[in-house]
C-alpha cells in the first residue's frame, strides 16, 4: 500500500482542509490548530472505528465538531468565570487572508465570528466546505430540516451584517 | 421546508429537477428575489476566498508530524508499514543524537559505576545498563532498566531500547559490546517514573523507526537471541 492510499497518508491531505474548518469552528488560528491536532489524534486512536470506502473526510470533520463542542463548553464556563471583556476583540484587524487582504473579505469573516456556534458550524460546512445538506445531516446528527433552517438563519444574518453591497 | 428554505436549497443545487425549474421560474420572474440569488451567490463566493487561503497555507509541521511514524510508538511493525519517516526528520533525530553522545563523551564519569563509558570515541554500555542488555526480557523485566524493543537494524546487528530512570535509549550490538545509538535524558521531573510514561520518548521512537529492518522480535525471537549471546 503506497503512502497516500494508506489511512495516514488520506489524513494527511486532509489536513489543509481540517485546518480551514477548525478556523471557523475556533475562530482563532492558535486554537484551529490545536484542534486540528487533536481530531488528527483521535482519528488515528480511532482508526478501527473508520469503515473504508466510507468517505473519511466526513468522518474527520465530526470528530472535529464533537471535539470542538466539548473543548468550547469547557472554556465557555472558565471565560465565564474569568474574563469577559475578550468579545468585542477579535473582530478587528485579522492577518490571515493575507497581505493583499480585501476590506470585504475581513468583514466576511468578522461577520462569521459574530454568528452563534450552531449557525457558523452549518453555514462553513455547506457554503466553505462544500458539503451537501444530507452529508452535513449526517455528520451533525441533525434532522435535515434543522440543517436547512440554520443556514437559512446563518446566511442571511451574514448577509445582514456583510452589507448588500 | 419553507419557502425561505426552498429558495436557497435552490440556490445551493439541492432541489430535485422540478422543484428547481419552479424555483428558477419564480426567481426569473421576480427581480426583488434575483436580487437577493445575486447577493447570497456574491457572500458565498466571499466566504470560500475569505477561508480558502487557510487551506492554501502551508501546514504547520507539529500537524504533520502527529502523523508520522513517531507518533504511533505503540505498534512499529505497523507504521513501519504504512510509510516511511522523511529525511529530514531523519537527521534532524540523528543531529539530535549526536549532540547528547557529544555532550556525555565530554563529561561520562570513568567510574566502574558509570552506566556508559567512551572507547575510541565511541560510547557503550557498561555496568549496570551493560548486564540489561544483556540479561533482561522486555516480557520479564526485573531491575531498574526496562527493555522496549529488540530488533534487528539494516546492519543486521540486534538493537535494544532501554528505560532508565536517568533517561532512555537505544544501543546496538557490534563486535560483543552494546553501542549507544542515541541517549535521551528524561524530562524534568519525570526521572524516577519512567513507569508511568505514556510513551517512548519521541526521539528514540523516530530513531528507532529510522534503523529498524523487518519487524520486532516477540517474545519467542527476544528470548532465542538471548540465547544466542545477542548475535
Amino acid at each position: 500500500m503506497d503512502q497516500s492510499s494508506s489511512f495516514e497518508g488520506q489524513l494527511v491531505a486532509l489536513l489543509p482542509r481540517l485546518r480551514r474548518f477548525a478556523h471557523a469552528l475556533s475562530r482563532d488560528p492558535a486554537d484551529a490548530d490545536d484542534l486540528t491536532q487533536a481530531t488528527i489524534e483521535r482519528a488515528l486512536r480511532s482508526k478501527g472505528r473508520w469503515e473504508p470506502g466510507t468517505r473519511l473526510d466526513s468522518w474527520c470533520y465530526r470528530i472535529m465538531r464533537n471535539l470542538w463542542i466539548d473543548t468550547a463548553r469547557a472554556r465557555s464556563r472558565k471565560t465565564a468565570r474569568e474574563a469577559p471583556e475578550e468579545a468585542g476583540l477579535n473582530v478587528g484587524e485579522d492577518p490571515r487572508p493575507g497581505i493583499e487582504a480585501a476590506v470585504d473579505l475581513r468583514r466576511v469573516m468578522a461577520a462569521m465570528e459574530l454568528l452563534p456556534d450552531e449557525q457558523r458550524e452549518v453555514v462553513a460546512l455547506i457554503l466553505v466546505e462544500g458539503f451537501g445538506y444530507r452529508e452535513v445531516s449526517e455528520m451533525l446528527g441533525l434532522p435535515i430540516g434543522t440543517v436547512s433552517s440554520r443556514l437559512v438563519r446563518g446566511r442571511t444574518a451574514l448577509l445582514a451584517m456583510v452589507g448588500e453591497a | 421546508m419553507n419557502d425561505d428554505e426552498k429558495f436557497f436549497a435552490w440556490l445551493d443545487g439541492e432541489l430535485g429537477p422540478a422543484e428547481a425549474a419552479e424555483m428558477e421560474a419564480r426567481v426569473a420572474a421576480d427581480p426583488a428575489l434575483k436580487r437577493i440569488a445575486d447577493h447570497h451567490r456574491a457572500l458565498g463566493s466571499q466566504l470560500r476566498s475569505a477561508f480558502d487561503p487557510i487551506a492554501e497555507a502551508p501546514v504547520p509541521e507539529r500537524l504533520q508530524a502527529a502523523l508520522r511514524p513517531t507518533a504511533q510508538v505503540i505498534d512499529f511493525g505497523a507504521a513501519r508499514r504504512a510509510r516511511s519517516m522523511p529525511a529530514v526528520a531523519q537527521w534532524t533525530t540523528m543531529a539530535a543524537t549526536l549532540a547528547i553522545g557529544i555532550f556525555l563523551g565530554t563529561r561520562v564519569p570513568q567510574e566502574s559505576s558509570a552506566p556508559v563509558r567512551v572507547e575510541a570515541g565511541k560510547l557503550y554500555a557498561a555496568a549496570s545498563l551493560n548486564h540489561a542488555l544483556d540479561t533482561e526480557l522486555a516480557s520479564a523485566p526485573t531491575g531498574d532498566v526496562r527493555i522496549g524493543v529488540t530488533y534487528r537494524d539494516s546492519a543486521g546487528e540486534i538493537c535494544r531500547t532501554f528505560v532508565a530512570p536517568a533517561g532512555s535509549g537505544l544501543a546496538c550490538r557490534n563486535s560483543g559490546r552494546w553501542q549507544m545509538k542515541g541517549l535521551f535524558a528524561a524530562p524534568e521531573g519525570q526521572g524516577n517514573d519512567y513507569r508511568m510514561a505514556a510513551g517512548m520518548d519521541p526521539n528514540l521512537a523516530a530513531l528507532v523507526d529510522s534503523t529498524m529492518a523487518g519487524a520486532p522480535f516477540d517474545a519467542t525471537e527476544e528470548k532465542t537471541a538471548k540465547a544466542k549471546g545477542w548475535k
